[in-house]
């Protein structure tokens, strides 16, 4: 078979991301804190964790690690705890100043855009995508702030164009090429290739695949049968060469809260009432959203380093915060702690669009827990947060602060 | 470091019609007024049904971040941190 060349198609597809996102936008909002490593992490206790550094930070090392081994490598180093409403306005901004060039604007993530200008007016007219990009920055700093920059990076497919944006990072502005690809993959480790993690390098590299020039150069049926023994590896033939093969808009499968316990226990009284404020977040999205979950997971880490978690699918759908705290609290009674919990995800599946709503045996009498939650709800969306909230979470309003969405930025 | 106050404090705000944006000028707290220099940032945010407005900004001396939010329902200003822009 012959080899597919490189997609030569006009380089039309836009990555931009914001550069160490929360941190970059409290340097922007706290003047006194530019040119400074700063490090946003959930606590601000020795064992939290940072979540995102400045680049000065990053420059004296500082990554995803303890404030405790940081204060190591960079004793100067300012700690702050995230402030999330921050982020989804600047989200928000980022999102308007992009939406003026075209409306094909998919967020990735809260600081990451995929923008496809294939049908853009701009671009019809006969401007170019690096004179737009810089327009883009421009406007960005107009919008968030001086001090804010990002990476745009262009390409004809989302794999290479963010790439490129990371090529030169920060402020960078980087157009792949279709004559430019095999100089770039010469200068790259198989780990800087987006969507190469340790285990599938550890994959290709058993495969005598040791840099992304040996990737690229490895047939189609070698990845597909030896690699990745599945379409993954046709796939990444294709994402190698320029070829759009990450268009998919993947629909909402799941909801899910995710805490890490700042002061450890064993007290299943505690951690009963840390998963009803779970159940209650969760719920509070999923009801938002106007799904039901048909099935419910909880994941609980250990202090000695071990987990335990278990999944069950239901006879019948969740949609109150209580139905999610009662299926919880039945997986959960299956468990001995082999140590102090110092983290529990919790995540409800299986959703789906809650109406038109199946008739229950229980609608209308005092055991049909729906109009409760909505009534619940009704009062929350009009007082704020946790106004009213089930007796098992009395007291509890500082515990489960709000945290900052990595992935999905649908509730922004 | 940064420091919790949330402390009501009195505010002397300015709006430009020409620029359309309003931003606080003087902060009073604790007896002393502080001019206010660069505003990093403003952003607002939903509270129930009530919009809470945040102003992230500096002292014109640039010794002291001013962390204030303005409670769109009964416009009261509350000084919710400072930082001096060190490290604790």
């Amino acid at each position: 078979m012959m080899d597919l060349r490189i997609n030569d198609e006009d380089s039309l597809i836009m990555h931009v991301d914001l550069n160490s996102c929360y941190a970059i936008i409290e340097q922007q909002a706290n003047p006194l804190l530019r040119y400074k490593p700063v490090g946003v992490a959930a606590f601000d206790s020795p064992g939290g964790f940072i979540l995102a550094a400045s680049y000065e930070a990053k420059r004296q090392g500082i990554t995803l690690m303890r404030i405790r081994d940081a204060k190591v490598l960079c004793p100067d180093i300012i700690i702050l705890t995230p402030d999330p409403e921050k982020y989804f306005d600047a989200h928000r901004r980022f999102r308007a100043v992009l939406e003026r060039y075209t409306n094909e604007v998919n967020p990735k993530s809260i600081d990451e855009f995929m923008v496809d200008f294939r049908g853009s007016q701009a671009v019809q007219d006969g401007k170019s995508l690096v004179a737009i990009a810089k327009q883009i920055k421009q406007d960005i700093k107009e919008s968030l702030g001086d001090y804010v920059t990002v990476n745009i990076g262009i390409a004809p497919n989302r794999f290479l164009a963010k790439l490129a944006a990371g090529l030169d990072k920060p402020d960078g502005l980087d157009v792949v090429r279709p004559e430019g690809v095999l100089n770039i993959y010469g200068q790259l480790d198989l780990m800087d290739l987006p969507g190469i993690n340790r285990r599938y390098k550890a994959r290709l590299v058993l495969a005598g695949i040791m840099t992304p020039l040996d990737f690229f150069e490895a047939p189609m049926h070698k990845l597909k049968n030896e690699v990745f023994k599945s379409v993954v590896g046709y796939y990444w033939y294709l994402r190698l060469r320029g070829y759009e093969v990450d268009r998919a808009n993947f629909k909402t499968r799941s909801f899910g809260s995710d805490y890490a316990i700042g002061d450890k226990t064993r007290d299943r009284d505690k951690v009963a009432r840390f998963i009803m404020k779970m159940s209650e977040k969760t719920g509070r999205r999923l009801r938002k959203h106007d799904y039901e979950a048909w099935g419910v997971s909880l994941w609980l880490s250990f202090e000695n380093g071990t987990w335990w978690g278990r999944s069950k699918r239901l006879q019948a759908p969740l949609y109150s915060t209580q139905d999610i705290y009662r299926a919880c609290l039945r997986l959960l009674r299956s468990v001995e702690y082999p140590a102090r919990i110092t983290h529990i995800n919790l995540a409800v599946f299986g959703v789906q669009p809650a109406t038109p709503m199946q008739l229950g045996i229980f609608d209308d009498t005092r055991l049909d827990s729906r109009p409760l939650a909505r009534a619940a709800d009704k009062i929350n969306d009009r007082y704020g947060e946790f106004t009213v909230v089930p007796a098992t979470m009395a007291n509890m309003q500082d515990v489960l602060i709000k945290r900052v969405p990595f992935g999905s930025v649908r509730d922004v | 470091m940064k420091e919790k106050i949330n402390e009501e404090v009195s505010v002397v705000m300015y709006y430009s019609a020409r620029r359309r944006q309003a931003l606080p000028r003087i902060i009073q707290w604790q007896h002393k007024d502080y001019e206010v220099g660069e505003v990093g940032y403003c952003h607002s945010y939903m509270e129930g049904q009530e919009r809470q407005h945040v102003f992230e900004l500096v002292d014109k001396d640039k010794t002291l971040f001013f962390r204030l939010r303005l409670d769109g329902a009964n416009l009261h200003w509350t000084l919710e941190a400072i930082h001096d822009g060190l490290a604790d």
